[in-house]
């Protein structure tokens, strides 16, 4: 193999790249949160906080959610979604409505996992030294079930992060996209696309490493 | 404009569908034939106290495990071809990529399965003069795998969900005749509506059989 590496084109559009990624952060920071948000709405009223029909509901979300791919949603949101609000959204708005309920869809059977998962007992023990529903729930079962969600939940957003990367295929100008721009330019898809997929590498295993070390703090922590 | 749905030229078009669903289909038993066969030999490197076995497993592991899976089929497409000089059918470069990814998590399956079998099962296997193969294939992955089928059931349904992502290396898949047949119906609501439904069907089942294995096996205590 005679290939000359050039990585000169790659370097002259690096804050090109970096700006792309910034974009891809700022789309999985705002879908982790509202997904957050989502999940936890969902998570309520699957384990009855609203009645059966909408329990019902939320459980058919959350099965549909979890068992289609997300560029499904990603193209039912930017395609479709106009058709029926009679608005067009940004590619960073369907994304972003596709992964949040996506990730939320996760989310909320990490939550129910998490606070079901809590012996039956502790909730009697709460109950019999007269404690409330919500200080039982604040002070006894929370703070046990959140040490056992933070694993799944961490998980759950390393793969949002990396889903958003579908999101070139809506032309949001995220990184993954931005090096096709930089690749119709320059002709060097070998340089461009190693250095992106070194750059998420670089970021995710970054993360995933401070993440676990963040993790065995808290597990130092506990009693 | 809250027109009423029209479903019928989806319908119609649904024999397209069908021969998207199959190419879905083949691409994703493909790469999880392969994904299960090479995962095997990755993650008993992975489980390896040698380090030059080690090293290179984890490696490749944590590389194909941290970085999108658009991202490396785009690569095979686009970028392997100018180190290799050989050009991939967008298929090919799609069956390859979703392989080597399926099968890095595979290899982390694998690895969490042996370690999962005690100690002592070595140990007697290696007291009976038992070789490392033979007291894999005969005592170690037997019991391990029992308990690895729930865990390959849901990467089989990931994988299922990721074979989407070939449509945008232009592979006529479901998700590609999906965005075929919308420009053409001028129906994409219906259209990607349908899909989703069919996408569902398809991966559902997949997704039941995993949680009855999980509950079946939690049930008899591992």
């Amino acid at each position: 193999m005679n290939y000359d590496w050039d990585f000169s084109p790659v370097w002259r559009g690096m804050d090109f790249l970096l700006g792309g990624l910034a974009n891809t952060l700022l789309l999985s920071g705002a879908a982790i949160l509202s997904g957050l948000v989502i999940g936890l709405l969902l998570a309520g009223l699957r384990i009855g906080a609203g009645g059966r029909v909408l329990g019902f509901a939320a459980a058919a979300v959350i099965t549909f959610y979890r068992n289609t791919p997300p560029l499904v949603h990603l193209f039912f949101f930017f395609y479709g979604l106009p058709i029926l609000i009679g608005v067009s959204l940004s590619p960073f708005l369907a994304a972003l409505i596709a992964l949040s309920i996506q990730s939320g869809a996760f989310f909320a059977e990490i939550f129910r996992g998490g606070i079901t998962s809590i012996e039956r007992g502790q909730w009697e023990a709460g109950r019999a030294i007269g404690m409330g529903e919500i200080t039982l729930l604040r002070r006894v079962i929370l703070p046990q079930a959140l040490r056992r969600m933070l694993p799944p939940l961490t998980e759950r957003c390393f793969e949002l992060i990396k889903t958003t990367a579908l999101a070139a295929s809506l032309a949001y100008g995220e990184l993954l996209y931005r090096a096709m721009t930089l690749t119709s330019q320059s002709f060097r898809p070998l340089e461009t696309y190693t250095a992106v997929a070194l750059l998420f590498f670089v970021v995710l295993c970054g993360s995933s490493f401070a993440i676990r070390a963040l993790e065995a703090r808290l597990a130092l922590a506990q009693p | 404009m809250i027109g009423p749905f029209d479903f019928g030229p989806v319908l119609e078009n649904f024999d397209l569908l069908l021969r998207g669903a199959r190419l879905t289909l083949l691409l994703w038993a493909i790469a999880f034939a392969f994904a299960l066969v090479a995962g095997l030999f990755v993650g008993i490197a992975r489980s390896s106290p040698r380090r030059w076995l080690n090293w290179p497993a984890t490696a490749y592991v944590e590389l194909f495990r941290n970085i999108p899976v658009l991202v490396q089929l785009i690569w095979f497409y686009f970028a392997f071809p100018v180190l290799s000089g050989v050009r991939l059918s967008p298929f090919a470069a799609s069956a390859i990529g979703l392989s080597l990814n399926a099968s890095a998590y595979c290899a982390e399956i694998y690895r969490g399965g042996l370690q999962s079998v005690a100690r002592g099962q070595w140990e007697g296997g290696r007291a009976l003069g038992m070789g490392e193969v033979q007291l894999m294939g005969r005592i170690i992955l037997p019991q391990a795998v029992r308990r690895m089928i729930p865990a390959f059931t849901n990467r089989a349904v990931e994988l299922l969900k990721n074979t989407a992502i070939a449509s945008i290396l232009v592979v006529h898949e479901l998700m590609y005749e999906a965005r075929e047949l919308s420009a053409e119906t001028f129906l994409p609501l219906e259209t990607f509506a349908v899909v989703g439904v069919v996408y569902f069907l398809l991966i559902w089942p997949g997704t039941l059989f995993s949680s009855y294995l999980e509950r079946r096996l939690a049930r008899q205590g591992g």
